[in-house]
């Protein structure tokens, strides 16, 4: 299948940014202007390599006395390298599928038929394993190479339906046949489908971020598709996100196709994992917090990890530092940047580094113009994305008006930083903010909180979670 | 089909199969208990299996602890390094073994979040030493060498258990890590078996491990228990995971499951059982109502000749009377010839009158014809009639009336009463050589004895002999000729007038004093306007 490399990105824009609907010409430009940004230049290490980008929002700052202060923000972004067609990492994916009662009919059969196309994307050298779950656990199709595909899809065809719902057993189990072949030069990675609550072992999104955690230090990502709208969205973003996978938001059964489609799109186009990243800050440079994705910070050292990086997308992490004031024209040492990491296309692993520095002046102008609107757009993005979440909180305890104009004006300080940074998706936030302002009696909550889920993790997946 | 025999047929029917269910069922709940013992014991046994199978997981998971932490240099650097790369370990932790205090994580540091967590968990081990005893071992001994080398410490927060292991590791600390609570869970499903409702030789029950709240944490097998099932066993882990538990439920271990396997067994049989004693039943009742087909027949064919034999006997004798009369005093040998028509006639009569009137006893159709006449002439008449047959029994007769005045009754029926009685003194008490009839009125009563100086009868044969077609056997009876009927009828007539027919008790207690009967009948006066009625029965 030969992908035409512009119109796939636009498709990937498409199918993670605008979902189908009435907004969708206007998702479609905005996709389209994102393209330009995408478009990055070759980076620093060349050749095969991913791209280490660190930098403060302000590199310039002006000068100021003894103990004076000032804030900045760092980041430290990852950009998976382009990969000539036809390579790729092998992948080693578990799909587990939840068969409970109300799974029943169109929802089961269009989840069996997705599941089937997903496995046609893959090769004889990947290896596949099915998992179904309901009040227990059934390991339909055990860890094992792709050589026959029919076997698989008879054994999918067969899949009926059950009662409760054992969701951690279901992870666990598709864990296990992953472990079977776990392997640093593969993508391993457990694709979950639910339609409803977990009511069988542990059932609490606490409880699954703990497991996605200790998967993700194992190297297994989960990625959580929701069906419908009864699923636990919290539950489902929490364990993706902690072990580093995906969550989709599919409305009704017959989206499940295009999402498990993205979903291996993303899977397939794995470049690197086991990425270490490390920062260490110079004194008197202090690192105050880390926003958005876990990185631990201990002392003057924040330590970060991210389980996959995939062709041509960005990650980062962003740390707040508190930075003493100097003398004009003085250069200050701020971090140190390194990265470690698993080149899957290679088999190699490799190490990137980077220094940041900041300089000081009297002149406004000089600081105005250093400013780098990459990162702001970053930072901006963060705390927009914080902003819509306490705005949920604020609508999940029935503050429904309080919400409505936190929403709006995170939309107005959103379209604002769209057009001080030139950053299409803040643009594509704001109008998100907009949308969720419109949608928040009982009838829509339900449905928008999920969306509204997703897109906070759609956000923050370039920049991590708030716990 | 009358009521009598369909009860009986249904006793038949149902008695056996109440038993035969009764005992079946008791039989199929013991085979059912035993079964469900062995069962439980088998499944024990499996439980306990897995038991192991997951305490080997903690002791793998032990022993891989203990091999990354070897050479690890206990600083804290190191050992927040270690835990972010293993992904099985939760939080690692080092104890001064001689003072108890934690120097790792160490409140001196400035700490991560999860960290900082930790030590809010786990502050009452720490502050409270609970560790420490157990390493101390048995007794609170001083910590030293003599205390246990390693263990498992589980204890209580929040949502549920949670494990720690820690060992000595010869530099005077202890070394330990507080278990990933859900990586442990996760790895412990993932290593129990799982479900395919279509493999076939499935055991088909259902295992479910439990947390400290009975809560399921993971469940495998084919059965689903409904809400109310009990398992048919259960086995609480080995230390440290003893707060979680296993159980089994039996498929079908529901209040009727278990009987419903059972019941299924038992019905052919009961079926079949039922179908052999209907089937019997039917062919016995066939069989008898055929047999009362055919005593009905007989009867009826009886009835028949006797009828047609009634009107030839009429005419000879009403023509053999005629001639008496007259004859007059003429021709003593034919006087004697006739004499001997007549009575025999009469006797004839009589027999046939008996059979008629048993049939229509049988058939309850008898009747009484009330007229108004005095009840001594009937009985005289009839005694008349009987004194030549007497006499040649050698019989002498004596008659003491008693009942003159006009009445209502029947005299049909009184003078076949008293025929059928004088008729058995011929036939069983001649040897008495005398027979006493004697007729008394009080009121509405009539009261006549016909006493007998014969062998009288056998205490046990008092009530028998009233019963149709019985005829006593005894030495001196046999060989005689009669029907059996006559006292039945007799009875019946006596009832049927108001009154009854009974055999006097015997006054002394020599044998051989001869039998006395007595006859009671209801007779209104001639007075009475209901006299005339008839009575039926």
């Amino acid at each position: 299948m030969k992908r035409h490399e512009v119109g796939s990105r636009q498709r990937r824009a498409n199918g993670r940014v605008a979902r189908l609907r009435g907004d969708a010409l206007s998702r479609i430009l905005v996709a389209l202007g994102l393209l330009g940004l995408l478009y990055l230049p070759a980076g620093e290490a060349g050749g095969e390599q991913i791209r280490l980008d660190a930098a403060l929002d302000t590199p310039v700052m002006l000068a100021g006395g003894e103990g004076a202060f000032q804030r900045a923000f760092l980041r430290v972004a990852l950009t998976g390298f382009e990969v000539a067609e036809g390579r790729r990492t092998p992948v080693n994916v578990a799909i587990v599928l939840d068969r409970s009662g109300s799974m029943q009919g169109a929802k089961l059969e269009e989840a069996k038929k997705a599941a089937m196309m997903a496995v046609r994307r893959l090769r004889s050298e990947d290896i596949v394993s099915v998992v179904t779950y309901d009040s227990t656990v059934n390991v339909l199709i055990p860890a094992t190479r792709l050589s026959d595909k029919e076997d698989v899809y008879r054994a999918i065809r067969r899949i009926q339906v059950g009662n409760t719902t054992a969701l951690f057993a279901g992870v666990s189990k598709g864990a296990r046949e992953i472990r079977k072949f776990l392997d640093a030069q593969r993508v391993n990675r457990v694709i979950l489908l639910s339609d409803g609550l977990a009511n069988v072992g542990p059932s609490s999104p606490g409880e699954l971020a703990e497991l996605g955690k200790s998967l993700a230090a194992e190297g297994i990502a989960v990625s959580t598709i929701g069906l419908g709208l009864d699923y636990h969205e919290q539950l489902m973003t929490r364990l993706a996100v902690a072990s580093d996978g995906n969550h989709f938001f599919a409305e009704a059964a017959g989206d499940l196709e295009r999402v498990y489609n993205i979903e291996l799109g993303e899977v397939l186009s794995v470049i690197a994992q086991d990425v270490d990243v490390e920062i260490s800050f110079a004194p008197p440079v202090r690192p105050v917090r880390v926003l958005g994705r876990q990185a631990d910070l201990d002392g003057q050292r924040a330590s970060g990890r991210l389980n996959q990086l995939y062709s041509r997308q960005t990650k980062y992490f962003l740390v707040e530092v508190e930075v003493p004031a100097g003398r004009p024209h003085q250069q200050l040492e701020v971090a140190g940047v390194r990265v470690s990491y698993s080149n899957t296309i290679t088999s190699t692993r490799e190490g990137l580094s980077s220094q940041v520095a900041v300089s000081f002046t009297d002149s406004m102008a000089e600081v105005e113009a250093a400013r780098t609107p990459r990162v702001m757009a970053s930072v901006a993005r963060q705390i927009g994305a914080e902003r819509n979440r306490y705005a949920m909180r604020l609508r999940d305890e029935g503050r429904i008006e309080e919400s409505r104009e936190a929403l709006l004006a995170n939309a107005a300080y959103l379209e604002k930083s769209a057009e001080l940074y030139g950053n299409r998706w803040l643009e594509l936030d704001a109008q998100r903010n907009l949308e969720d302002a419109e949608n928040l009696d009982e009838a829509a909550w339900q449905r928008q909180r999920k969306q509204m889920e997703y897109n906070q993790f759609e956000a923050l997946r370039a920049l991590g979670y708030i716990e | 089909m009358n009521r009598h025999l369909v009860a009986v047929f249904v006793l038949i029917v149902v008695v056996p199969l109440v038993i035969v269910g009764w005992l079946g069922a008791r039989l199929a709940r013991e085979q059912v208990e035993r079964a469900d013992e062995r069962l439980a014991e088998v499944m024990r046994s499996s439980l306990r299996g897995f038991d192991a199978e997951i305490g080997g997981l903690l002791d793998e998971r032990a022993r891989s602890l203990r091999a990354a932490m070897d050479g690890v240099p206990r600083t804290s650097e190191a050992l927040r390094d270690l835990t972010r790369r293993l992904p099985v370990a939760g939080q690692l932790f080092v104890v001064d073994a001689a003072s108890g205090e934690l120097l790792y994580p160490s409140l001196m540091d400035r700490l991560p979040a999860s960290e900082e967590d930790f030590l809010r968990r786990t502050r009452e081990i720490w502050t409270r030493h609970r560790l420490l005893p157990e390493v101390a071992g048995e007794g609170g001994a001083e910590l030293g060498e003599a205390g246990p080398r390693e263990g498992w410490y589980p204890w209580f927060w929040g949502d549920g258990l949670r494990l720690i292991f820690w060992w000595r590791d010869g530099g005077g600390r202890i070394v330990g890590a507080e278990l990933d609570r859900l990586r442990l869970l996760s790895d412990v499903v993932a290593s129990l078996p799982d479900t395919d409702p279509r493999a076939p030789g499935q055991d088909a029950g259902r295992i479910r491990l439990l947390d400290a709240q009975g809560a399921v944490l993971y469940q495998w097998g084919v059965y689903e228990p409904a809400a109310g099932d009990w398992p048919l066993v259960s086995h609480p882990l080995g230390h440290p995971l003893a707060a979680w538990s296993l159980e089994y439920f039996a498929a079908g271990s529901g209040s009727g499951g278990g009987w419903r396997g059972v019941l299924f067994g038992l019905l052919p049989g009961i079926g079949g059982l039922a179908v052999l004693v209907i089937g019997l039943a039917f062919y016995f009742y066939r069989e008898s109502s055929r047999e009362m087909r055919d005593a009905a027949q007989r009867v009826s064919f009886v009835n028949q000749v006797s009828h047609e034999l009634k009107t030839p006997l009429t005419n000879i004798r009403i023509y053999a009377e005629l001639l008496e009369e007259e004859l007059g005093g003429k021709g003593d040998a034919a006087r004697r010839h006739l004499g001997v028509i007549v009575a025999e006639s009469q006797r004839l009569s009589r027999m046939i009158l008996n059979i008629l009137s048993f049939s229509r006893r049988e058939r309850r159709t008898l009747e009484l014809r009330r007229r108004i006449g005095v009840v001594d002439e009937a009985v005289g008449a009839l005694l008349e009639q009987f004194r030549p047959s007497l006499e040649t029994h050698g019989i002498v007769l004596g008659f003491r009336p008693g009942a003159g005045r006009p009445v209502s009754f029947d005299a049909d029926a009184v003078q076949q009463i008293v025929a059928n009685l004088l008729s058995n003194v011929e036939k069983y008490a001649a040897s008495g050589r005398r027979v006493d009839v004697a007729t008394e009125q009080a009121g509405e009563e009539i009261t006549v004895t016909v006493a007998d100086r014969g062998p009288g009868v056998a205490e046990g044969e008092r009530e028998r002999i009233f019963e149709p077609f019985y005829r006593p056997s005894n030495a001196l009876s046999d060989g005689v000729t009669g029907t059996g009927i006559g006292l039945a009828i007799a009875r019946d007539l006596a009832r049927l007038h108001g009154g009854d027919l009974e055999l006097a008790a015997t006054e002394s207690k020599i044998p051989r004093s001869g039998a006395c009967f007595r006859l009671t009948l209801n007779c209104p006066s001639a007075l009475n306007p209901s006299a005339n009625l008839g009575d039926s029965r």
